[in-house]
């Protein structure tokens, strides 16, 4: 492609960094922008900018937030001692739009997969332990995609938790949302259908954990 | 009852464009090295396993200069046609389906149009290493149950992460046992499950092989009466005979940390073959070699048709070559004659393939590559 601009060559050469974005979507995406208003596109860039920089994560869920604590946790009327395990953010969204959740979440930031170099350590799990001891949680869901390091992460998060139960004989119901809802394919391509079924199908993953 | 009624190949191997009809049972084609026999056997191959028999990649069946290769294959299962197609697109994505329907996982498909192939290469079967004996294994069980396969490649997976989380015990120095255990606890339930349908389908599968070969042998033998008493055995051996795998895993857990890998389990197991008490393939002939081959691939053919209720497809690559005339009309007679699922037999020779299917005094249908 030839630019009679660099302006015009950045600017495309940035739009064709993100995911799915080709040379040619790229250079339509920015022919576009050049026809809007001047005023238009600085508030464009200002809020993708201010995204970046000022988003946070809630120190509870490591959901996305704008303060310390994002709106689902921040919410008195969800169900607290609910917490709804998942691998990423994208999951939470899915699962929000089926309107049928009433209870919080905790983001893992992925599965556990040795191949990939991902242990437990890179993930929020200590931080769900540690929260499942303090809030005194009564339900675990575990949405995570049905694969093989899916798995893997369940049975590794029951057993930390099942170590760290002292004294307390409080049990602590897991379950799974039904198998099969995203058979080949992944959790956010599970359409809202689905989706909302499942988790009214959910399946006990070995009823209960003591702690 | 299964048939391929036709096929056809576009950008596979050495075909651009075409199609070609099925119209007997009984297949030949001819044509002279290099013209495209075996790929044509290997398009079939794709449309049964939806896999290539010799690469297990699929970019290198495209046709050199282009992007992409597409198969169909019309079939028919107990009376009802079907439309197989693979494609592999300019993506490199591979789609499968039948009758328009996509697989989501292709394997479902595995198992739906039986199949045995017995290739010039094949004879690594009995010479190669223990993995060749596995694979022969593991493609059989995987078409007679779904069960198997989803187990097999669950144990695969497995022992991959495992093999990893190993090796980064060493590079970080941290071990996390209690991330090895559940792993552990996650190969055992596939592991102890191939071992267990090895076990009981071996138990009956080996002798019928046996026998298979003694047919073989006795049939081409011009040698007197005493010397045929050749003594074969086929045994299956792996550890899981002696203990549990839950316990092997107990038992070796140093020694696999030691090693970062994986030492013991079904990916193991072997398949051995004695001649008079020693090892089959320092013994054997290149002729009994060949013949044990053969007997395993018929053992194999006979345990898929008891199992569908149909025989599979077969496909001779190259079998005339370096057989006897006894030999190779002892063959046919058994996969032509005595079977009554589709054969596709290829030769260099017309002539010779003629020559030989003539006898048998069943239609059949002889495919000129050359052409
Ligand atoms: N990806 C490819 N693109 C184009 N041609 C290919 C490709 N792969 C293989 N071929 C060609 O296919 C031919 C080999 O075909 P094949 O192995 O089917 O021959 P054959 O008829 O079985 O020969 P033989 O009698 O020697 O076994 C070779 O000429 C090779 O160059
Ligand atoms: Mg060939
Ligand atoms: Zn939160």
């Amino acid at each position: 492609m030839q630019f009679s601009s660099s302006l015009l060559e950045n600017a495309v050469n940035e739009f064709a960094r993100l995911p799915g974005i080709g040379k040619k979507t790229a250079l339509r995406l920015v022919l576009h922008l050049l026809k809007q208003d001047t005023n238009d596109v600085s508030q464009f860039s200002e809020v993708i900018a201010k995204m970046r920089s000022e988003i946070k994560f809630c120190q509870r869920c490591f959901n996305v937030a704008d303060g310390d604590i994002c709106s689902i946790c921040a919410n008195s009327m969800r169900r607290q001692e609910m917490i709804c395990v998942v691998e990423n953010i994208r999951d939470v969204i899915a699962i929000e739009s089926t309107q049928q959740y009433s209870g919080t979440y905790h983001v893992l930031g992925g599965v556990i997969s040795p191949l990939d170099g991902i242990g437990p350590d890179q993930l929020n799990i200590e931080s769900l332990a540690n929260r499942v001891q303090k809030e005194r949680t009564e339900e675990l869901i575990f949405a995570l995609n049905p694969t093989i390091q899916g798995d893997t992460t369940i049975y590794y998060i029951q057993k930390k938790l099942a170590a760290a139960s002292g004294e307390q004989s409080q049990n602590i119901r897991i379950t799974t949302i039904a198998r099969g809802i995203a058979f080949g394919g992944e959790l956010e391509y599970a359409d809202e259908m689905t989706l909302a079924r499942s988790l009214q199908n959910r399946l006990p993953v070995e009823n209960y954990v003591s702690r | 009852m299964l048939r391929l009624y036709s096929i056809s190949l576009v950008q596979f191997k050495n075909y651009q464009n075409r199609s070609i009809q099925f119209n007997e049972r009984i297949v030949g084609i001819s044509g002279p090295n290099g013209i495209g026999k075996t790929n044509l056997l290997d398009a079939i191959h794709y449309l049964c396993f939806t896999k290539s028999y010799f690469t297990r990649i699929d970019g290198n069946n495209i046709s050199q200069g282009y992007d992409g290769f597409r198969l169909e294959g019309q079939f028919e299962v107990w009376d009802k046609p079907e439309k197989a197609i693979c494609i592999l697109r300019e993506t490199g994505k591979k789609e499968f389906s039948v009758n328009d329907q996509l697989y989501e996982k292709f394997s479902r498909h595995i198992g739906h149009y039986p199949c045995v192939i017995i290739a010039p290469d094949d004879i690594q079967i009995i010479t190669g290493g223990s993995e060749e004996r596995r694979r022969f294994m593991d493609t059989l069980l995987s078409q007679l149950d779904a069960v198997y396969l989803q187990q097999l490649i669950n144990y695969n997976k497995v022992l991959q992460q495992r093999n990893s989380l190993l090796r980064s015990f060493a590079d970080t120095g941290s071990k996390d046992l209690s991330l090895l255990s559940v792993l552990d606890e996650q190969l055992v339930k596939p592991g102890q499950g191939i071992f267990e349908r090895r076990k009981e389908f071996l138990i009956a599968f080996l002798p019928r092989a046996k026998q298979f070969y003694i047919e073989i042998a006795k049939s081409t033998s011009r040698r007197p009466a005493s010397s045929t008493a050749e003594n074969i055995n086929l045994f299956y051996t792996s550890e899981l005979l002696q203990a549990s795998f839950a316990e092997l895993l107990n038992l070796n857990q140093s020694k696999d940390i030691m090693l970062m890998r994986t030492t013991s389990g079904v990916h193991k197991d072997e398949l051995e073959f004695t001649l008079n008490e020693q090892p089959f393939k320092n013994m054997a002939s290149q002729g009994q070699r060949k013949s044990l081959l053969f007997a395993l691939k018929l053992a194999e053919m006979e345990a898929l048709k008891n199992e569908k209720g149909f025989a599979p497809i077969l496909m001779l690559d190259d079998v005339f070559e370096k057989l006897d005339e006894e030999r190779i009309v002892n063959l046919l007679q058994t996969v032509c004659v005595e079977n009554d699922g589709q054969v596709f037999i290829t030769d260099t020779s017309s002539e010779r393939l003629v020559q030989h299917l003539t006898p048998l005094k069943k239609p059949f249908q002889l495919i000129d590559l050359t052409n």
